[in-house]
């Protein structure tokens, strides 16, 4: 995020009459590992420093490394459940993320993020990722079944307008649960997840899916066969790449893959083991084992009984 | 110009959006399940053309029920035969029929089937027209068109109007109360019926009457947005979903709903203590007492308003105060 100059002095302003020095450092070393005040401003470490000195070196680092939204939602965060015990109120809070916001940002108060507005753009990186940096993230694979074949027969046209639709379809259930689609890759697609409940919200996305292709089926459908793919979630380290083939190669990113081509049958969604147990009951009772009751997947479909 | 098409159940959609795709610009398509003919009441069809879904019937069977659509007073009748089941296809024009179409153009339209079918004769606008001239309907001056619906807020308070009216509940509410305990199941039901009003709104209609935990929503008489039954399907599907990420529950939920058309006074919304209509009785008898969980039921009178690509999802499901309904089926957990 490019933060403006008014903005940057406005939090040195807020950041100086709320905390002293030593919090402003604690905060700092939240944001940047074995961050050293002293070091950074050049004074010795015998010198204490006042609030005015730390909290100029603190935001202009945050906006020199494009770590500001991390300090503004770590500063909500302190105002909100304070330290130790102690409560800190942060002046000016709400006018900070307010500015936030007019530079394209959400704040999404129940996670606790500033999210970028999916009405303005859609990054692969939320607007806040650096390369190489490693999360937890949530991923959700899926793949077209038997995408040769439906080309084959139905030919290129039809079957690229499937795919599209397709395509529009998985976006919106993976952006609109704060996801992002990262790669297309002939047949199949990968979605990251990482904010909030990243998990929750893959699988989520994941079934609505599956629900979506149901309708499309039957109303939209024109290659005259159910277009159906195979979806799988599973949790894990990954290190964020703007280049997705650097994403690919990484193991969780493989796991997913298996999952996806091995245990899961075509026109359901299959969950890790790592994946089930942060699921909510009323989520997961809505799984079951994907093959046999031996199996360490469960397995998501949408089932119609009688009347 | 109006074409009425009776369906087996079995590839009810398919075979519809055939049919559309072959229909003249200026033809209105009413697709009804094959078990309905006869069933309904519908015993007048005049200026329609209708054809008949071969699937599955023996050729007297075909010639019977001909005769019956020739009884109901329609302009003509064809045949769809998409199995290649009628021997003596001749045979049918004999005994009354306007067009026999066989299976080669009423396969899905792939590339190659299109491709084939612009070399052959078409099942297209022109084949209709032709069956339609011939019935003597084509070339007619469209029948008047039905006034567009003015709106809910320009609608005469105390006047009767036509609607379609549909009622709306929480499913399993005694086993929710035990869940979550009367203040949240009340909550839920205020949370559910605000979350009715947009969601109406995107099919052209309102929430009208809140009646214990039901809610009674009207729609115009013909579809002003999104179709309504579409809609409550829609919902039923994502229902965990909308239990989770909309209601935030931790407990499964589901709903059910039920259609009727008919005609009501018009009051506006929290001044309807003083309207009477046997069609507002009906709804809410039927909603409260006759719908099962989980499931949409819609009477003979809203038939047309599931839509054809969900047809072959609705069942016959006996009768109700004397009128028949159709059921969806149920998603399973």
């Amino acid at each position: 995020m490019k933060v403006r100059g008014s903005l940057a002095q406005a939090t040195k302003k807020n950041l100086n009459e709320s905390l002293n020095a030593d919090m402003l450092e604690r905060i700092a070393k939240d944001i940047f590992p074995d961050y050293d005040l002293h070091v950074r401003t050049g004074f010795p470490p015998n010198i204490p420093l006042t609030g005015q000195v730390a909290a100029g070196r603190i935001v202009d680092d945050a906006v020199d490394e494009g770590r500001y939204l991390q300090l503004i939602e770590r500063l909500a965060r302190l105002d909100r459940e304070g330290f130790m015990g102690r409560a800190y109120r942060i002046n000016g809070l709400y006018d900070l993320i307010k500015a936030v916001e007019t530079e394209g940002y959400i704040w999404d108060a129940e996670t606790g993020h500033l999210m970028e507005d999916p009405r303005i753009r859609r990054t692969p990186n939320w607007g806040r990722l650096f390369e190489g940096e490693e999360f937890r993230f949530s991923l959700l694979r899926i793949d077209v079944v038997k995408n040769s074949r439906i080309v084959k027969v139905h030919g290129e046209n039809l079957a690229r307008d499937a795919f599209d639709d397709l395509r529009g379809i998985l976006a919106r259930v993976v952006e609109r649960r704060s996801g992002r689609v990262w790669n297309w890759q002939g047949d199949g697609a990968l979605a990251g997840f990482l904010f909030g409940h990243s998990t929750t919200a893959s699988v989520l996305a994941g079934m609505a899916l599956l629900h979506e292709l149901f309708l499309y089926d039957r109303l939209h459908n024109r290659i005259g066969e159910p277009l159906r793919v195979r979806a799988a979630v599973h949790t894990g380290p990954l290190r964020y790449h703007e280049d997705p083939r650097e994403i690919l190669k990484q193991e969780t990113v493989r796991e997913v893959m298996e999952i996806e081509s091995r245990w899961t049958p075509p026109g359901s969604l299959v969950i890790s083991p790592a994946v089930a147990p942060t699921l909510d009951r009323v989520i997961l009772d809505r799984f079951k084992s994907s093959s046999g009751d031996s199996s360490r997947y469960l397995a998501y479909e949408i089932r119609l009984g009688g009347t | 110009m109006k074409i009425l098409a009776y369906i087996a159940d079995e590839g009810l959609s398919r075979l519809a959006a055939v049919l559309e795709r072959a229909l003249p610009a200026d033809a209105e398509l009413e697709v009804l399940p094959r078990s309905g003919l006869g069933r309904n009441g519908r015993k007048k069809v005049p200026k329609t053309f209708v054809y008949l879904d071969a699937e599955g019937l023996t050729p007297e069977k075909i010639l019977e029920l001909g005769s019956r659509l020739d009884d109901y007073g329609c302009s003509g009748w064809g045949v769809l035969d998409r199995s290649g089941t009628v021997e003596d296809p001749a045979g049918l024009f004999f005994a009354g029929a306007g067009d026999y179409v066989g299976p080669p153009l009423l396969k899905a339209p792939t590339a190659r089937a299109a491709g084939a079918n612009k070399r052959r004769s078409a099942f297209d606008a022109d084949r209709v027209s032709r069956a339609l001239a011939a019935a003597g309907i084509a070339g007619e001056e469209p029948a008047a068109a039905r006034p567009p619906f003015p709106g809910w807020d320009k609608l005469e308070e105390g006047t009767g109007v036509a609607v379609r009216f549909c009622y709306a509940a929480l499913a399993n509410q005694r086993e929710l109360l035990e869940r979550i305990g009367e203040t949240r199941l009340n909550k839920l039901r205020e949370d559910f019926a605000a979350f009715l009003g947009p969601w109406a709104a995107e099919c052209g209609g309102l929430v009208w009457i809140r009646e214990g935990g039901g809610n009674l929503l009207l729609f115009p008489p013909t579809d002003e947005g999104i179709n309504p039954v579409l809609a409550a399907f829609r919902l039923l599907l994502d229902r965990v979903l909308v239990g989770y990420e909309v209601f935030r529950l931790e407990t499964p939920l589901s709903f059910r709903f039920a259609f009727h058309a008919g005609r009501t006074m018009w009051r506006k919304p929290g001044s309807t203590g003083d309207v009477v209509s046997e069609d507002v009785n009906f709804i809410f008898h039927l909603g409260s007492r006759a719908s099962p969980d989980g499931t949409i039921v819609v009477t003979e009178c809203a038939e047309s308003l599931v839509p054809h690509c969900l047809r072959d999802l609705f069942s016959p499901s006996g009768d109700y105060e004397g009128r028949q309904l159709l059921a969806s089926k149920r998603f399973r957990d």
